[in-house]
């Protein structure tokens, strides 16, 4: 496999959030590189911290100690270096579907003839041709979530952080939805860092599975995922690949389930 | 300007229970089971109303009157209320030295200031803007705050990791992700100021005004005339509220899936 340069890299990552009485470190000494082109995805427990690993590399929140380096530069606040996609798709109602996708490229200033034609090949891209004028409530699920990440692609950022994009979809729609997003990313070329607690969707996606342990959140396990594209739910290989994520994992939602017992 | 059936049809239900309402009334006073004295029939209103309009438009003097202080009294309220709603929802120190006030005041009918106002600020036109202006504006200060304070977090990640600065946030999030609270605000407030106008003008108004005909008409024992005033006063919030904040509501929020069409 062909290992890019590092593009973004946490370094003794903690995060303790500070819930009144007590303390819960989220993130402890958490360490990961993420390769340039990469679709890297993160699994783990439910709280494990994987999601607030994301926010802290968006700037939403900062780390009681560490650093991440984007390009070697240290990060702290938001900024369009950086793309994100929310489990929900926290489109904007009163803007349509282009006006949406076109915000990024609003805000950096970009004349409005060439933010329309820039917007729309990403309009085409997650295939919303036609829907460029429509206003988010009139899309199903599947459709806001791709113009979700058809906002976060616009403006063209260095990197793409996704959430659980696909979290609140049913299944049919989710594995449509995975799908296209390879195609997406394909064509788009981004480095990807994708949080999901469904290993059969890091199994399908990744090039790079992160296991996280349970709270507070650590790096357990690196698996790389040598499997061509488009890949198949179903074939042996990647079976074996998911067994080996599941059989990691399976330790910590133990962990998880113990912790929630005692409180 | 052709309307289409289904316009006509919205109105004719809504005039439907208004006109049987009526017929029976006229019934009545045709069998002289209503004194005339006391209640005077729909039929003699009209025609009291037509007195009072054609041969001298004394009618319309009154309204224009009360519409032209309704004007000042809501306009200023809504311009401050919505300016002190803001702030109030995007600065702590604002919102933390103000609610205590707002919620004291809030509970203050307005027309219980009527009488201070008349010694402080005199009779006349001035005590009556002044009580218009208090009717409305703690709704919109109140609205205009939550819907700031209630805008989903993520929302203003979204900008903000697209480089949105901070006047951007303001005019392309807040605002109109607060529409929804605001213009309930306002259209709440109609009533209210709508309500302290014709109080007020009873009980502060040296010539003209709706509120004043009614009262005036008191001294005459002019029942008809205070029927001609109620039908005008209930006419006028219906018209404004309707009209004027209906149409805003339909070319945005409605529009905008953020409110259910009204049926």
């Amino acid at each position: 496999m062909r290992k890019g340069r590092i593009k973004l890299k946490a370094i003794n990552i903690t995060k303790i959030f500070d819930e009144g009485k007590r303390k819960v470190a989220a993130l402890e000494n958490f360490n990961l590189e993420v390769r340039e082109n990469e679709f890297t995805v993160i699994v783990g427990p439910t709280g494990c911290g994987k999601s607030t690993f994301l926010y802290l590399v968006a700037g939403f929140e900062e780390p009681t100690k560490g650093e991440i380096l984007l390009d070697g530069k240290p990060l702290t606040k938001p900024g369009p270096d950086r793309g994100f996609v929310f489990q929900e798709p926290n489109l904007y109602p009163w803007r349509t579907v282009l006006g949406n996708i076109m915000f990024g490229l609003e805000i950096m200033g970009v004349p409005k003839e060439d933010a329309v034609k820039k917007a729309m090949y990403y309009v085409n891209m997650v295939g919303l041709k036609g829907f460029e004028n429509a206003y988010p409530h009139t899309l199903s699920g599947g459709m806001k979530q791709r113009v979700g990440i058809a906002r976060a692609l616009a403006y063209n950022p260095e990197i793409l952080l996704m959430d659980e994009p696909f979290g609140a979809l049913d299944a049919q729609t989710r594995k449509v939805m995975q799908q296209e997003l390879i195609k997406i990313w394909e064509r788009a070329k981004k480095t990807v860092v994708f949080v999901t607690h469904s290993v059969i969707e890091a199994v399908y996606l990744a090039d790079t599975i992160v296991v996280m342990t349970a709270r507070p959140g650590r790096v357990k396990g690196i698996i790389n995922v040598n499997l061509p594209r488009p890949r198949s739910y179903t074939d042996e290989k990647y079976l074996s690949i998911r067994k080996k994520v599941l059989s990691l994992l399976e330790e910590e939602v133990t962990k998880t389930l113990a912790i929630q017992r005692k409180l | 300007m052709v309307f289409p059936i289904s316009k006509i049809v919205k109105v004719l239900r809504f005039l439907f229970p208004l006109l049987i309402s009526l017929a029976i009334w006229e019934l009545l006073a045709t069998f002289h089971l209503l004194d005339p004295k006391l209640v005077p029939s729909p039929s003699r209103i009209t025609l009291t109303m037509y007195s009072l309009t054609v041969p001298q438009p004394t009618l319309l003097v009154y309204l224009y009157r009360s519409i032209y202080r309704f004007t000042i009294g809501y306009g200023l309220g809504a311009i401050l209320g919505i300016g002190v709603g803001i702030l109030m929802g995007i600065n702590k120190h604002f919102y933390r030295m103000a609610s205590p006030i707002l919620s004291l005041l809030i509970s203050v009918p307005t027309i219980a200031w009527v009488p201070l106002f008349l010694i402080t600020v005199g009779i006349g036109d001035e005590t009556i803007i002044l009580a218009i202006f208090l009717g409305c504006f703690f709704a919109i200060v109140y609205n205009t705050m939550n819907g700031i304070r209630s805008i989903n977090k993520e929302l203003i990640w979204a900008s903000k990791i697209m480089g949105a600065k901070k006047t951007t946030i303001f005019s392309k999030v807040l605002l109109p992700g607060a529409s929804v609270s605001i213009i309930t605000g306002l259209r709440l407030a109609v009533g209210y100021s709508w309500r302290a106008l014709v109080g007020a003008e009873m009980l502060a108004s040296i010539s003209g005004g709706i509120g004043y005909l009614v009262y005036a008409a008191r001294a005459f024992n002019a029942v008809n005339i205070m029927f001609t005033g109620l039908v005008i006063i209930a006419l006028g919030g219906l018209i404004i509220d309707n009209l004027v904040l209906g149409a805003l509501e339909k070319k945005t929020i409605e529009k905008w899936g953020m409110i259910k069409k009204r049926v």
